[in-house]
C-alpha cells in the first residue's frame, strides 16, 4: 500500500508544529508531528497526533522517523 | 496474606500506637470522631512494611486478608489491558485506605502498587470488623470514606470523558493539592506530587505528549510551577476555574478548603 505524505504546518499550541498529513489513495489517513525539543527524550521523535478510521488509537505512537510511521500506518491499513 | 517477601523487597516491623496516625487523620478530615473511636482506630494491629517504588501491593484476582494502610508515599490503583496498556483509576497519599474495599469484595477486581518507596501499614480483616462491630460510629466513617471514594471516580469519569486535557491536569492538581492538605501534608498551595507525565496520562487518558504540551502551558500562563515533583499553585483561581474544580465531591469537613 503506498502512502502520500504533504509537509504541513500544525497549531498544536505548543513548539510541535512541523508535522505531515498521510493520505492513502487520495484520503486523509494521519497527521504526524515532529516532536520539538521541549519533549526532552522524545524530541525529534514522529507522534500520532491524530488517526483516522483504522488508524485512530487510544494510545498514540511514537516513531523513531517516518519509515517507521508509515510501516505502523501501513500495518493498520492491511 | 501480606505480599509474598519474594514479590517486594520489604521489611516487616510490628506498628508503634503512633504508627497508624495517619489513618487517624484521614477519617477526621471527612467525619467527626470521639476520643474513644480515635484511641481504637490507633490500637489496630498492624504489620508495618517498607516497599519499594514500583511495586504492586495486590494484584487483580488476589484474595487480601489485610488492608493496606499509607503511612508514608503514595500508592495507586490501576487496570492493565492488552499490549501492556495501562490505565491508573487513582493515586493515594498517607492516610488512605486504597483497598479497603477488600474488606467485603473477597477477590481484587484491580491492582493496587506503591509509586513511590512506601512505608505501609497492613490491617488485617478481622480487626476491621470487630473495629467495627465494636464502634458503629468507625464503621460509618469507614463507609463514608467508601461513598467518598466513589464521588471522586465520578469526578474522575466526568473529567476523562468531557475535560479537555488542559482540564483534566488543572482538576488533578486541584484535587491532589486538596487531599494532602486535609491531612495536613500541605499548605500554601505548595505539595510534592511525585507522578510522572506517564503516570498522569495514565490516569487521565491522555498521552505523555499532550501531558508535556499542557504543562508547558499551564507553567506558560503562570499558573504552576513545577521542579522535579514539587508543585506550586501560583494561581489557584485561574487552575480551579480551569478544570471546573468543585470541591464538594471530596466531602471534606467544613474549613478544609483551599
Amino acid at each position: 500500500m503506498s502512502l502520500r505524505l504533504q509537509p504541513v504546518q500544525v497549531a498544536t499550541g505548543s513548539n510541535d508544529a512541523e508535522s505531515q498529513l498521510v493520505f492513502e489513495d487520495g484520503f486523509l489517513v494521519a497527521v504526524l508531528v515532529h516532536l520539538s525539543d521541549e519533549h526532552e527524550g522524545d524530541a525529534g521523535k514522529w507522534y500520532l497526533e491524530a488517526g483516522f478510521g483504522r488508524v485512530d488509537s487510544p494510545d498514540p505512537p511514537k516513531f523513531a522517523d517516518l519509515n517507521e510511521a508509515q510501516a505502523w500506518i501501513n500495518q493498520r491499513l492491511s | 496474606m501480606l505480599p509474598p517477601a519474594g514479590r517486594v523487597k520489604a521489611t516487616l516491623v510490628s506498628a508503634s500506637s503512633s504508627d497508624l496516625i495517619p489513618l487517624v487523620r484521614k477519617l477526621e478530615s471527612i467525619t467527626q470522631l470521639t476520643g474513644e473511636e480515635r484511641q481504637a482506630l490507633e490500637s489496630l494491629p498492624a504489620a508495618i512494611r517498607l516497599m519499594q517504588p514500583r511495586q504492586d501491593i495486590v494484584r487483580d484476582k488476589d484474595r487480601p486478608e489485610h488492608c493496606c494502610l499509607v503511612l508514608s508515599g503514595w500508592t495507586y490503583r490501576y487496570k492493565l489491558l492488552s499490549e501492556g496498556k495501562r490505565q491508573i483509576l487513582s493515586f493515594h497519599p498517607p492516610g488512605d485506605l486504597p483497598d479497603l474495599q477488600s474488606l467485603h469484595l473477597h477477590v481484587m477486581d484491580h491492582n493496587l502498587a506503591t509509586l513511590t518507596a512506601c512505608r505501609l501499614a497492613f490491617i488485617p480483616h478481622e480487626a476491621f470488623r470487630d473495629l467495627t462491630n465494636r464502634f458503629p460510629g468507625l464503621g460509618a466513617a469507614l463507609w463514608r470514606d467508601t461513598l467518598v471514594d466513589a464521588a471522586i471516580f465520578r469526578e474522575w469519569m466526568t473529567g476523562i470523558g468531557r475535560r479537555t486535557a488542559f482540564g483534566r491536569i488543572a482538576h488533578l492538581f486541584c484535587e491532589m493539592y486538596l487531599k494532602l492538605h486535609s491531612v495536613g501534608l500541605a499548605t500554601s498551595h505548595r505539595c510534592e506530587l511525585p507522578f510522572t507525565q506517564v503516570d498522569i496520562g495514565d490516569a487521565l487518558g491522555l498521552s505523555n505528549v499532550h501531558v508535556n504540551r499542557v504543562l508547558q502551558e499551564m507553567r506558560g500562563k503562570g499558573l504552576i510551577t513545577l521542579q522535579g515533583s514539587r508543585l506550586v499553585i501560583v494561581d489557584w483561581g485561574a487552575l480551579s476555574e480551569a478544570g471546573e474544580f468543585d470541591p464538594t465531591y471530596l466531602h471534606l469537613r467544613a474549613g478544609e478548603t483551599a
